[in-house]
C-alpha cells in the first residue's frame, strides 16, 4: 500500500513544488516590468551616450585665430570697394558693393583646409554682426551665401567690413579640463580608499587579535575579550556600504569625508573578519615554542604570530584597497565626492557625456590597474 | 633535581591524558620518555613547563614548584628550560638568526627586542650557537628554505640561546631519517655531558638504548616502567606496546640488539 502511494505523492509534491516555482517566476516577471522589445526600441535613448563613451573628452589644443578682411560697401558708391586680390588667402563676392536686402555670394580662397571659419560683418559702428560658421574644404575654399542687411551700411564713407576667421588648433595636444577634473577626482577616490583602507587596518589589526580565539579565549577575562571584540566586528559588519554613505552624507555634508568614512566602517568589519580568521589559521608550533623560552605575551605575539601573518595581512589590504577604490566610485554616487560624484553630476547635466564617458574610461583603467597591481602584489607573498 | 609529584591532565573534552604520574629527575640525566602514540608523552613533557596546564599534581625544580609559579614567576622558570620539537617549530618566515635569537627573549629587554634590536652579545652568543650545531652559514637564510635536519639544528641553538639547565625534547627525531636523527641525539648527547639534563621522548627503542641513561615508560597516561634502559626485555615492552605492536617492534628491537 505504502509503495504506491509513495510515488503518487512525490508526484504531487514535485507538482506543487513547480507550480510554486512557475508563480514565483511569474510575479517576478511582472514585478520586474520586463519589456524586452524596448531594448531595442528605445536603443537610441543609448546611442549619445555609447558614442560618447567612446569619444571621451581627453585632450584639446589651444587655438589661433587668423583673419582676413575685405571692405564691402553697402550700399554701392557709398564707399570705395574693395580690391579682391588673386592668390593668397583671399575673400571674394560675386558683386564689389551691394544694395540693402540684396544677397550675395562670399567665397574664401587658399585658407586652411578643413578647418572652421566663423564669418561676419565688422560694422562701421564697431559691432559686429554674425553671418555664420563654416567649414573649409580639402583646398581651403568655403562658399556662402550672405543676406545684406541695412545696419551694414556705410556711415560717413567708412565701409562695412567683412571678416572671415580661421580657427587653428595649434602647439601640442594637451589634457583637457575635463580630463584633469577626471584626473583630480580620481585622485580623490584613490585617496579616499587609500586613507579608509589604512585607518581600517588600524582599527583592524589590533582588535583582530582580541578576537582570534586561538590569541585570547584564554581564562575569563580572555573570553569575554573574545566575545566582545567578536561582536563588534559582526555589527559593524551588518551596515552596507550604501547606506552608511547615505547616513554619514545626511550627516556631513556630501562629499569625500562622508564618503570615507562610510568606507572605513565597511572596511574595519571586513578586514576584522579576514584578519582574525588569519591569526586564527596559523601554525602553533612556533607559538609554543616562543612562550617555551620565556617570552612574555607581546613577545610571543611579535615573534611567533605576526610573521606568519604578515603576508595575508598585506594581501587583504591591498585586495581591500583595490575594492574600496570601486566601492567609493559607488558611493561616490550617493554623495560620497570623489569621481562617482563627478560621473554623477556629469550624466546629470545632459551636456556632459563626453566627460562622463573620460570619468567611465579612467574609472574602467584605474580598476584594471589596481586589479593588477593586487594581484602581483599577492603573488610576491607567497 | 626535577620531582612529579601524582600529575594529573584532564583535557576539556575529558581526555585522561596523564594519570597520577610521579617520577623523578636528577640533574644531569638523560631521560627518555617512551611509549604508544597518544599515551601522554607530549602531554607530560609541556606540563613540565606548563605549555600544558596540569590539573592536578606538583612539579618541583628542587625547591621551586612550578605548578604554583605565578606567571611572571614561570617566565623566568621557563628561560632556563630549553624545548626541542618534533617538528621543529621555526618561525617559517623569519630568518634562522630570528629564530636563533628569539631563544633569548625571555632575557631581553622586552621594548628593544618588540623593535627587533638585540645587543651585539646576543648575536654574538646566537652564531656560537649556530657553529655549535654546525650552520653557521645559514644565518641569513629564510628557516624554511633548510633542511629537516637543518632545521631541528636550528631548534637545539634556539634553546642553547635559554642558557638551559633541562631540555625537553618532545620527539625531536621522528621527523628525520635514522642517520639524522643520530646527529641530532648526538648533540643532545654532547650537551647531557656538558652537564644539563635532558628529558626526551623518543620512539625507536635503539635510539633509546644508545642515548638513555633512565627510562620511563606511559601507558594510557600511566607511568608503567621506570628503569634502565638495559631493563627493557620482551615482558616489559608486551607491556609497553601491548600485544598488536609486539611483533613489529620487537622485530626491529631484535634486528637492532
Ligand atoms: N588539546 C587536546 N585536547 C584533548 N585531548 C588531547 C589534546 N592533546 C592531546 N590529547 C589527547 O591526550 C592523549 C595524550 O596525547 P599526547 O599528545 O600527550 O600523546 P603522545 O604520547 O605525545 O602521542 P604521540 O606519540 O602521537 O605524540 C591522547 O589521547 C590525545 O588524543
Ligand atoms: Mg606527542
Amino acid at each position: 500500500m505504502k509503495k504506491n502511494l509513495a510515488p503518487i505523492a512525490r508526484l504531487f509534491w514535485n507538482a506543487l513544488g513547480i507550480a510554486i516555482l512557475v508563480f514565483l517566476f511569474g510575479a517576478s516577471y511582472r514585478v520586474t516590468q520586463i519589456d524586452f522589445p524596448r531594448l531595442v526600441r528605445d536603443a537610441y535613448k543609448a546611442r549619445d551616450f555609447v558614442m560618447a563613451f567612446l569619444s571621451p573628452d581627453v585632450v584639446t589644443r589651444d587655438v589661433e585665430t587668423t583673419v582676413i578682411e575685405m571692405n564691402f560697401p553697402v550700399p554701392c558708391g557709398s564707399a570705395p570697394e574693395a580690391e579682391m586680390p588673386d592668390s593668397g588667402p583671399r575673400l571674394v563676392t560675386n558683386v564689389p558693393c551691394a544694395e540693402a536686402r540684396q544677397t550675395f555670394i562670399l567665397e574664401g580662397f587658399d585658407l586652411l583646409p578643413n578647418s572652421e571659419v566663423n564669418v561676419s560683418w565688422l560694422l562701421p559702428t564697431g559691432g559686429t554682426l554674425r553671418i555664420g560658421r563654416v567649414t573649409t574644404d580639402e583646398d581651403g575654399h568655403f562658399l556662402i551665401e550672405v543676406e545684406v542687411r541695412p545696419i551694414t551700411a556705410a556711415q560717413d564713407g567708412v565701409p562695412s567690413r567683412i571678416t572671415a576667421e580661421t580657427l587653428v588648433p595649434v602647439g601640442p595636444l594637451k589634457p583637457s579640463q575635463a580630463l584633469l577634473d577626471v584626473m583630480r577626482e580620481m585622485f580623490v577616490t584613490i585617496f579616499m580608499a587609500l586613507l579608509s583602507t589604512t585607518i581600517a587596518t588600524i582599527i583592524a589589526a589590533p582588535l583582530s587579535f582580541l578576537a582570534a580565539s586561538n590569541i585570547t579565549k584564554r581564562g575569563v577575562l580572555g573570553t569575554a575579550v573574545y566575545y566582545i571584540a567578536r561582536s563588534f566586528f559582526n555589527f559593524i559588519r551588518s551596515f552596507e556600504p550604501l547606506v552608511m554613505a547615505s547616513v554619514f552624507a545626511f550627516w556631513l555634508g556630501y562629499g569625500p569625508f562622508a564618503g570615507s568614512l562610510a568606507l572605513t566602517v565597511v572596511t574595519t568589519a571586513s578586514l576584522g573578519k579576514l584578519f582574525s580568521e588569519a591569526v586564527e589559521s596559523i601554525d602553533s608550533g612556533p607559538i609554543e615554542a616562543i612562550q617555551a623560552t620565556g617570552a612574555n605575551r607581546l613577545q610571543t605575539v611579535l615573534y611567533a604570530v605576526v610573521p606568519q601573518i604578515v603576508p595575508d595581512f598585506i594581501s587583504f589590504i591591498v585586495y581591500h584597497w583595490d575594492i574600496n577604490v570601486r566601492i567609493s566610485t559607488i558611493i561616490g554616487f550617493v554623495g560620497g565626492g570623489g569621481i562617482g560624484y563627478y560621473l554623477n553630476e556629469q550624466i546629470n547635466s545632459m551636456v556632459g557625456y563626453h566627460r562622463a564617458g573620460t570619468a567611465i574610461w579612467a574609472i574602467i583603467i584605474v580598476v584594471w590597474a589596481l586589479d593588477f597591481l593586487s594581484a602581483e602584489v599577492r603573488k610576491r607573498l607567497t | 633535581m626535577l620531582r612529579i609529584e601524582n600529575l594529573t591532565k584532564i583535557y576539556p573534552n575529558g581526555t585522561r591524558a596523564l594519570h597520577d604520574v610521579s617520577f623523578e629527575v636528577q640533574d644531569g640525566e638523560f631521560l627518555v620518555v617512551i611509549g604508544l602514540s597518544g599515551s601522554g608523552k607530549s602531554t607530560l613533557l609541556r606540563c613540565i613547563n606548563r605549555l600544558i596546564e596540569p590539573t592536578s599534581g606538583k612539579i618541583f625544580w628542587d625547591d621551586i614548584d612550578i605548578t604554583a609559579a605565578s606567571p611572571a614567576e614561570l617566565r623566568h622558570i621557563r628561560r632556563h628550560i630549553g624545548m626541542v620539537f618534533q617538528q621543529f617549530n621555526l618561525v617559517k618566515r623569519s630568518s634562522v638568526m630570528t629564530n636563533v635569537l628569539s631563544g633569548r627573549l625571555g632575557y631581553a629587554n622586552p621594548w628593544l627586542s618588540l623593535l627587533g634590536i638585540w645587543p651585539a652579545a646576543d648575536k654574538e652568543m646566537a652564531l656560537k650557537a649556530l657553529e655549535r650545531v654546525g650552520i653557521a652559514d645559514k644565518a641569513q637564510s629564510r628557516a624554511d628554505a633548510l633542511s629537516g635536519g637543518q632545521q631541528q639544528r636550528v631548534g637545539i641553538a634556539r634553546a642553547l640561546m635559554q642558557d638551559p639547565k633541562i631540555i625537553l625534547a618532545d620527539e625531536p627525531v621522528a621527523s628525520l631519517d635514522p642517520v639524522l636523527s643520530h646527529s641530532i641525539l648526538q648533540y643532545l648527547e654532547q650537551l647531557n655531558k656538558d652537564g644539563l639534563t635532558v628529558i626526551c621522548s623518543l620512539h625507536f627503542l635503539d635510539l633509546v638504548h644508545r642515548y638513555a641513561t633512565r627510562v620511563i615508560a606511559l601507558k594510557d597516561g600511566v607511568k608503567v616502567f621506570e628503569g634502565l634502559p638495559k631493563e627493557i626485555d620482551r615482558a616489559k615492552f608486551k607491556e609497553i606496546y601491548g600485544e598488536e605492536a609486539q611483533e613489529v617492534r620487537a622485530a626491529s628491537f631484535e634486528a637492532e640488539a
